[in-house]
């Protein structure tokens, strides 16, 4: 398949993972923060970890939606969808998320019109087909997936569809990277920021991590040969002092992103004040709301809805997993109260998690076996 | 949009690349690996046939630039 192909060259990871041994200085070690939760998957899916040489850490960052949810905004949701009148729409994703009323999938169980969809315009067909019933959109995800609810509600506007909205938990990628580069004792050396968002918002927001905590960033895409060229990018500037945003995912991702789609935000949605991120608490100005004047679209506005925030379960580590102070397996519940199959933590119950990445591909401890470049 | 069990669609790295088949007005038919999906447009008009296209949740992210 053409633009996948020939990204997942075997000759080539190996010519990159001998460049990287010659490049990297032997007992200085690299921490370099995959900020996206699709960036570990392909790590440990393609043994990314076991070909790269010891001195370079893979740190995994928030930028998986699901894992940053906080409780109390499922059990909004289980709440939207329990009402009779509603047809609850939903990325497959967020169904098995545990709130404090356990998941949208146990609501379903129990009766709630719960559906899944793989974009909001079926949601808005869903709604053109039942005019009697309230379709609402479970929008999650970050500046990749905002677009998609952007343009289905400017459609549903458009067409004057009124029984359709968005519950809208957009959040925004530079907030939640400042509050980690604030943390106190921070160690990570540089970024590979997210692909498929930076298609959306460019490689602008990311200035401020080179310009002002002088970190390296590399934006890269998803196949193993992108990281692994994004990672030696990200050495090279590192070895020679270098502090800049590099562009690794050239064919897709522009400087300036996709100005249609940032229009299509900004005419759609505004900032919130601050939002709640599991793992990482309240950050000012990180998640996206419908502007008022669409209010008739939102789902927020136009229902009541529980807003109670839940602590997470006190054996959950996902918090310091998301900001990757520790690694998984060091988890005190990992592979053992919590998997795939019964998940106590977010970072468990998303494929994109780190904690999952690592169960579904043998890591259930840390191992550095390799095979000589 | 066609997506595996291992990826998740809320996270937008499962975007897939897609070719342009037939266009109808803001939506495009597109093949993904042999299947066809319709998918919204409207950040990335004007679209032709047999134009590559970086698509998720059902829209069109953005045009894709032949690989380097």
């Amino acid at each position: 398949m053409r633009f996948v192909d020939e990204f997942r060259s075997g000759e080539l990871a190996q010519k990159l993972a001998h460049e990287l041994v010659t490049l990297v200085e032997p007992g200085r070690t690299m921490k370099l923060m995959e900020v996206c939760g699709g960036h570990t998957h392909t790590i440990y899916k393609h043994g990314i970890e076991d070909l790269v040489p010891p001195e370079i850490d893979f740190v995994h960052g928030p930028g998986c939606p699901v894992c940053v949810i906080p409780m109390g905004r499922v059990d909004d949701a289980i709440a939207l969808a329990e009402r009779p009148e509603v047809i609850f729409t939903t990325f497959g994703d967020m169904l098995r998320v545990p709130g404090g009323r356990g998941s949208l999938l146990e609501a379903k169980a129990r009766g709630a019109d719960v559906r899944m969809v793989y974009s909001p315009l079926d949601a808005l067909e869903l709604a053109r087909r039942n005019p009697a019933r309230e379709v609402i959109f479970f929008a999650i995800g970050f500046e990749t997936t905002a677009p998609s609810t952007a343009v289905t509600v400017l459609r549903a506007r458009a067409e004057g569809i009124r029984n359709f909205s968005a519950f809208c938990n957009h959040v925004t990628i530079g907030p939640p990277l400042k509050a980690i580069l604030d943390s106190p004792g921070l160690q990570i050396d540089a970024f590979i920021a997210p692909g498929h968002v930076s298609t959306v918002v460019g490689t602008r927001p990311y200035d401020f991590i080179a310009r002002d905590y002088g970190k390296p960033v590399v934006v890269t895409a998803f196949e193993p040969i992108d990281i692994l060229h994004a990672t030696v990018m990200l050495v090279r500037q590192l070895r020679e002092g270098r502090c800049e945003v590099e562009n690794q995912y050239t064919r897709v991702v522009r400087r300036d992103g996709n100005p249609r789609a940032i229009a299509a935000l900004e005419e759609t949605m505004e900032l919130r004040d601050t939002f709640e991120w599991r793992g990482l608490g309240w950050i000012a100005h990180s998640a996206l709301k419908l502007r008022p004047e669409l209010a008739d679209w939102d789902a927020e506005a136009r229902f009541e809805l529980p807003g109670t925030r839940i602590e997470d379960p006190k054996a959950c580590q996902c918090g310091e997993v998301l900001i990757g102070a520790i690694k998984p397996w060091e988890c005190k519940v990992f592979g053992t109260a919590c998997t795939p199959e019964r998940p106590i933590g977010t970072c468990m119950v998303s494929s994109e998690g780190a904690c999952a990445a690592y169960y579904n591909y043998g890591r259930l401890q840390r191992r550095r076996d390799r095979v000589p470049a | 949009m066609t997506v595996d069990a291992e990826h998740c669609i809320t996270c937008g790295d499962i975007a897939v690349t897609a070719t342009v088949v037939h266009v109808d007005g803001a939506t495009a038919t597109v093949d993904v690996d042999g299947a066809r999906e319709r998918v919204g447009i409207e950040l990335v008009e004007p679209v032709a046939v047999g134009e590559q296209l970086l698509c998720h949740a059902g829209i069109a992210l953005q045009k894709i630039a032949d690989a380097p």
